[in-house]
């Protein structure tokens, strides 16, 4: 009695482990494939001849996610640079080859960590945003207004924040590479007392080549396309009135955080 | 010419505003932010106060610690073992180009994931969602004026909202990024194995690691562990302007974390050179 009673307990708990897995998997998977579904309509729209966006639109977004976000950008490129430098500094000290710290702290800076880290800072201030307001547009039922009007709600607010989102994040990762580097040779100069031509030297001393720039800014593309499309998808799909939006903000976040994770995986191995 | 400029609106005595320069904008944006250390100091200290001083409701503070930590296991799991993936990848790169030779690989791995990478990418990741979370909930309670019942009640939000999540978070914090920087390893150890053909026990080296390493990594545990929700409490409690404002809240509690963590960084890595100098 008591036994059966017991496994149909244990039973049922792992139905509803099982259950939950299985849940977890299908949301994953309905995320994914609305972010597909909305990419397909945001390239119908693009090359369509002539292509069919807002311009004003594009402009004031590029504005708003751009220009604004150039503060926080400045401030963790240049905290960045200061931190491989301090990483990199055992390692160097070690080896006891001065010349070698510009390239240690360079190669992985600009590889790795100024797109991650400016994706992260853009996802986190730009996408959010974007989703927020996007997600108030649709409880307050703005987009069933312009669609009351025939304004395609795609081509007049999905398209230029799309693009907005993946040239803000590759115009400020060229600018956080350069101001990590800038930090970097500082640092290097303050704390380790090497002097930055020293730095700037073992830079560009022939171990660093433009391939490595270049992955860095295709990384930083992909970034811009996970966090776009993320805050987009989670912006159309608020539900629920107000407190849905904050659930949409959060969603975009994290969903955005991970992409970017595991693409910067998947890209990185593929660049190799 | 002479003549327009005659007509020009202040020689008749009617000046309208200049529009701001940059003198402006730079003293208004200082001004901001002075007042919003200063507000974020203040409730940092007040955080302390109660930590010491405060009431203690016993189930808050585990609530919020399964809130913080369990719920945030399978995403902090997750992106830690991409980062150990793509980490020991990149650093494999790095060292085929100067000395084709792996068998330190696993050693400066993982001193480099205890002194730095595994607390400040981990708590990058719990920043955007525990930070997020936290701002939204305080932020949804202040919109909703549940704050303001609570000081008509004489209970003060700090004392009753964040000082659970502080400690909650200290304590999840620090947990997670060990189970993070376990991860990490591991998916590191799979990645040398299988990219580098580096054997698992050539790998496994903890010769580097030592007190300097160990300390300097659990100081950055606590200081990311307190930062995070006293910074996105913050910015929960300041929120204003209905619902929209709620959103506003979050991405700024993510934002402001992030850098906080990122500014926490240098410093403490900065202080644990210093101190324990580059051997």
């Amino acid at each position: 009695m008591s036994s059966s009673a017991t496994e149909s307990a244990t039973g049922s708990r792992w139905t509803s482990v099982a259950e939950g897995t299985g849940a977890a998997f299908l949301g994953i998977a309905e995320t994914v494939g609305g972010m597909g579904v909305l990419f397909g309509r945001i390239l119908v729209r693009l090359f369509a001849l002539p292509p069919r966006l807002d311009y004003p639109e594009l402009k004031r977004n590029l504005h708003k996610m751009a220009v604004k976000s150039l503060p926080i950008v400045v401030v963790t490129a240049l905290f960045t640079g200061a931190i491989m430098v301090i990483q990199a500094a055992p390692l160097v000290k070690r080896v006891g080859a001065e010349g070698l710290l510009g390239w240690a702290a360079g190669f992985s800076t600009i590889r790795e960590v100024a797109p991650l880290l400016t994706a992260l800072m853009i996802s986190g201030r730009v996408g959010a945003n974007n989703t927020a307001e996007l997600g108030t547009m649709v409880v307050t039922e703005q987009l069933d207004a312009l669609r009351a009007l025939a304004i395609d709600p795609v081509a007049f607010l999905i398209v230029p924040r799309f693009i907005g989102i993946i040239v803000t994040l590759l115009v400020m990762t060229l600018y956080a590479d350069a101001l990590a580097l800038f930090g970097a040779a500082y640092t290097g100069e303050g704390l380790l007392q090497v002097d930055t031509r020293t730095f700037y030297n073992g830079l560009t001393g022939g171990q660093l080549y433009f391939g490595d720039v270049a992955d860095g800014l295709i990384k930083s593309l992909v970034f811009g396309l996970v966090i776009a499309l993320a805050s987009c998808h989670f912006g159309l799909a608020t539900k629920g009135g107000a407190p849905g939006v904050g659930r949409a903000v959060n969603a975009t976040v994290v969903a955005s955080a991970a992409g970017v994770f595991v693409l910067d995986y998947l890209v990185g191995f593929l660049l190799g | 010419m002479t003549e327009e400029e005659g007509h020009r609106p202040h020689e008749m005595g009617l000046t309208p505003p200049e529009p701001p320069g940059v003198v402006h904008d730079l003293g208004a944006t200082a001004i901001d932010l002075f007042i919003g250390a200063r507000e974020l100091y203040s409730v940092f200290v007040r955080t302390l106060y109660y930590v010491v001083r405060g009431k203690r409701d016993k189930g808050a503070v585990l609530r919020q610690m399964f809130e913080i930590g369990n719920r945030s296991l399978f995403f902090v799991s997750i992106t830690m073992g991409f980062i150990g993936m793509i980490l020991l990848y990149q650093a494999g790169l790095q060292a085929k180009r100067v000395l084709p030779d792996f068998s330190m690989l696993g050693a400066t791995y993982l001193e480099l994931l205890v002194r730095d990478l595994a607390a400040s990418l981990g708590a990058l990741m719990l920043a955007t969602r525990v930070g997020a979370g936290i701002a939204a909930e305080i932020g949804s309670m202040v919109v909703t004026e549940q704050v303001d019942a609570l000081r008509m009640c004489a209970a003060d939000p700090i004392d009753f909202l964040l000082v659970p999540r502080f400690l909650a978070s200290m304590v999840m914090t620090t947990a997670l990024i060990v189970w993070g920087a376990v991860i990490a390893f591991a998916a590191g150890a799979a990645t040398a194995a299988i990219a580098f053909d580096v054997p698992l026990r050539t790998f496994c080296d903890m010769q580097l690691i030592d007190w300097g390493d160990l300390s300097t990594g659990l100081a950055k545990c606590v200081a990311y562990g307190a930062a995070i929700p006293v910074v996105s409490g913050y910015c929960g409690l300041s929120t204003f302007g209905g619902s929209e404002g709620v959103g506003w809240a979050t991405t700024r509690a993510v934002v402001n974390s992030s850098l906080a963590i990122i500014i926490l960084n240098a410093v403490i890595s900065t202080a644990g050179l210093l101190i324990f100098g580059a051997k």
